[in-house]
This record gives structure tokens, sequence and C-alpha cells, in this order.
């Protein structure tokens, strides 16, 4: 157990696809602030399990507990879902610059231009991205694109945040990289879920957690 | 020949020296036409999203049927819509036969599955990564379809252009529900019809003219974009 605040609980969550059940899971609490590495082989449900946490994918059944109120899914995650971003693997960047790209969410969340500019500039910085800011985000390298979309999430300070295979097909030193932004924004007061093959050891996990054919093992 | 050559040069001057008739009519075709297609634009993307990321039963057989319409024969629409509009027809009513109103709708139509595949097409362009990323930094369903269409607004425009260029042309629902009424509801191609049917090409060929300069810069428009868009990925 835990001793950090839970941010959401998830019970009796499942989910078939194609009539196959890709996703079993009793019970998983999400605390804040913690730092989590999922393990598992392909298939096991680790992309199921991320994008269910994020509200970008409905469970066949399950409950959810946020701010110690068990509710019916739909209900729980709609609002539960504004605190957490999800990124893909291959993440997907907008045809526009990367400061375009960066302040992609920030525009939903009503924010003065000066504002606006401003928290984008910081973001850049922090991800080491400035003299990249006006080019196409779609031009970048691999561990570019990777760090625009981090920049992206981190900005919009979500409790929870999670990645899915966050360095797979990188060279060494856009993996060291994004490890190092990685392990920034974990030590930033967001919960981190990573879904990985990678060892866990390089991401300082505070816990690991096992995911075997849809169930979770450890 | 000569005769050939003879009407083209009047059909030309008729053009030139501004003859009130006939831009009167590529008015009422531009702006029957227009109409059409800003009307049925909205729908045809709303439906194009839903086929592209909604998951309910009959999705793919959906879209079958909406690639099968594409090709719906102008003249079959009219016939159908002549008979909801008649005043013995359901919406008979509404007293709209041979006005705009009908042939807006005829269009309306005709468009409607062109518009909804193609766009469908650039949607599935698209991977569905880009939708879940909209809907994760926090935009609306709305907001998300915006992004989404910016991302395809190359083939979005193409799709758009290829449609008014399906609806200008048409003849068969227009001279069917509109009744090809001088001043009211005659368009280019049912002028045409007229025209040549009554043995008079001037004015057939100068229509015919704006047409095929229309379907030219139509056509150099879409390849343009389809350029931009294809040098750009």
């Amino acid at each position: 157990m835990n001793n950090l605040p839970e941010l959401i609980t998830i019970q009796n969550v499942q989910k078939s696809i194609s009539n196959r059940m890709v996703l079993d899971i009793d019970e998983l609490v999400v605390y804040q602030s913690e730092c989590v590495v999922v393990h598992g082989p392909n298939g096991s449900g680790k992309s199921t399990l991320l994008k269910i946490l994020a509200g970008l994918m409905t469970p066949d059944s399950g409950v959810a507990t946020t701010n110690g109120a068990a509710r019916p899914w739909r209900q729980a995650i709609r609002e539960f879902r504004a605190h957490a971003v999800y990124l893909h693997q291959t993440p997907y960047l907008f045809d526009r610059s990367v400061e375009g790209n960066i302040a992609y969410g920030l525009r939903f969340r009503n924010r003065s231009r000066a504002d606006l500019f401003s928290e984008v500039q910081r973001a850049m910085e922090w991800a080491g991205l400035n003299h990249l800011a006006k080019r196409n985000a779609r031009d970048l390298s691999g561990g570019e694109k990777q760090r625009v979309a981090l920049t992206r999430a981190r900005i919009l300070k979500p409790k929870l945040l999670l990645l899915d295979e966050p360095t797979a097909a990188m060279d060494r030193n856009s993996r060291m990289q994004t490890f190092s932004l990685i392990r920034d924004l974990a030590s930033g007061g967001n919960a981190v879920y990573i879904a990985t093959h990678e060892a866990a050891d390089l991401y300082q996990p505070d816990r690991v957690i096992q995911l075997d054919y849809g169930k979770l093992v450890t | 020949m000569d005769g050939l050559i003879g009407a083209s040069a009047e059909a030309l001057r008729l053009l030139f020296t501004g003859d009130r008739e006939i831009w009167e009519i590529v008015a009422i075709s531009f702006s029957v036409s227009f109409r059409a297609i800003l009307y049925i634009v909205p729908l045809a993307i709303l439906s194009a999203f839903a086929l592209a990321y909604g998951n309910f039963p009959g999705r793919r057989a959906l879209i079958t049927v909406v690639n099968s319409l594409v090709a719906l024969p102008a003249v079959v629409v009219g016939l159908l819509l002549y008979m909801f509009l008649s005043s013995s027809g359901p919406f008979g009513g509404w007293r709209l036969l041979f006005t705009q109103g009908a042939m807006i709708i005829g269009q309306m139509i005709l468009a409607f599955p062109l518009l909804v595949a193609m766009i469908h097409v650039s949607l599935q362009g698209v991977d569905l990564s880009a939708w879940q990323t909209a809907r994760t930094l926090g935009a609306n369903i709305f907001r998300a379809m915006f992004t989404i269409m910016r991302e395809v607004r190359f083939g979005l425009i193409a799709a758009i252009v290829a449609g008014f260029g399906r609806v200008v042309s048409e003849v068969g629902c227009s001279i069917m529900v509109g009744g090809n009424i001088l001043h009211h509801t005659r368009n280019i191609p049912t002028a045409i019809a007229l025209e040549t049917s009554k043995g008079e090409f001037e004015q057939g060929i100068a229509l015919g003219a704006v047409l095929i300069t229309l379907a030219l810069a139509l056509n150099f428009a879409v390849a343009t974009v389809r350029g931009r868009d294809m040098a750009r990925h």
C-alpha cells in the first residue's frame, strides 16, 4: 500500500475487443504524484489500460472512484479525463508549428494571449525546443517529436500522465533526453504511468505493475 | 462547319457583350449550386466523421451504401423528388416544385454521397491517434472535429470543389424539379438542353463555354490543393 492520496481507483474493469478479453482488472489504485511502470508483453493490455484511464476507451464494465465516491464509469471518467493526458507510442503532432502544437491544449483553458505565449515559451525552454519553435512539427525527428508531445502534455499540468512506450524506436541520445524529461515530470507532482518494454529502473519508478493477458499479476 | 464557327463567334459576342439573359442564367446556376453545397456540407462532414470514427452497428454497410450512391443518376433523384413535391405527393403542400428551393434540395441530395465519401476517405488518411490526441488534450467533440478538419483541409476543399462541380453541371434533376423557367429556375445545363433542342446553338455554346471554363478551373483548383497536400506529406 501507498501513503499518497488516491487519485482514482478502478474496480472490476473488463474490456473485450473482437470477443477477446484484453483487460480484466479487479482493482487498481492510482495515487497522486507516483511514477508507475506498467510492464507486460505485447498484447498484455498495457495500452488498453492507459487509454481507459485517459477516458479514450470505455470498458465493457467497471466502476471508478474519484474524490471518495464510487460512480458508474462514464460519469466518473467524464470529470476525470480533464486531469489525464495520454501520449501515444508514436505521438501525433498536428500540422502546425512546434509552438502551435504546444499551445494546443492551453487554448481550451481561457488563457489570455500574453499568458499563453509566456507559458509556451517557458515550456519550450524546459524541453530545449526554443530553436524549433517556428518549425512545422511534422518535420522533426522522432526524438524531437516525442519531446514536443511531452511538453504539450506537461504544459496542461495533468494530475495523471499516461505514456505509452515513450522511447520506442528512438536512438540512444533521444532516449536519454526523453528519460530525463520523464523523470523530471514524475518528480513534479504529476502521477506518471509508463507502459514500456524497457527496464523499469530507467524511469526510477515508485512501483512496477505487471500485466499478463489483461490481468494484473503484481 | 461554317454554322459551328458562326455560332461560336456569336456565343463569344453574347458572353463578352454582357448579354443579360446569359449572365442571369449563369448567376442562377451559381446561386443554386452554391447554396446547395453550403447547406449540405455541414451534414456531410458530420456523417463522414461518424463513419470514420463512430462505433455503431452497420457502419461498414453504410460506408458501402454511401460509396454506391456517389454515382446516383441525377434524373432518378429528380424523379423521386418530383413525386414527393408534386401536389399529390407527401410534401406537395410545401409548394416547392418548380422553384429554386426544389433545385437546391435535389442538388443537396446529389452532392451528399459524393461529399461524404470524399471527406470520409480524407479522414481515413488521418490516424485515429489524431482524434485521440485532440480529445486527451482537452478538446471537446466539436473542437476535436475542427482540429481534424484542419488536418485534412486539402481533402476537404477537394471534396467541396468536386461536389460543386457535380451539381452545377447536372441537368436531370434541375429540369425535372426546377421546370427550366426563365428568370427563375433556368440554369446553365437546363438552358443548354433547351437551346439545343430548339436548334439555337449560340446561347448553348456560350453557356457551355462558361461550364467548361468552370470545370477546368475547378479541376485545376483540386489538382493544386492535392498537389500541395502530397508535397507536405
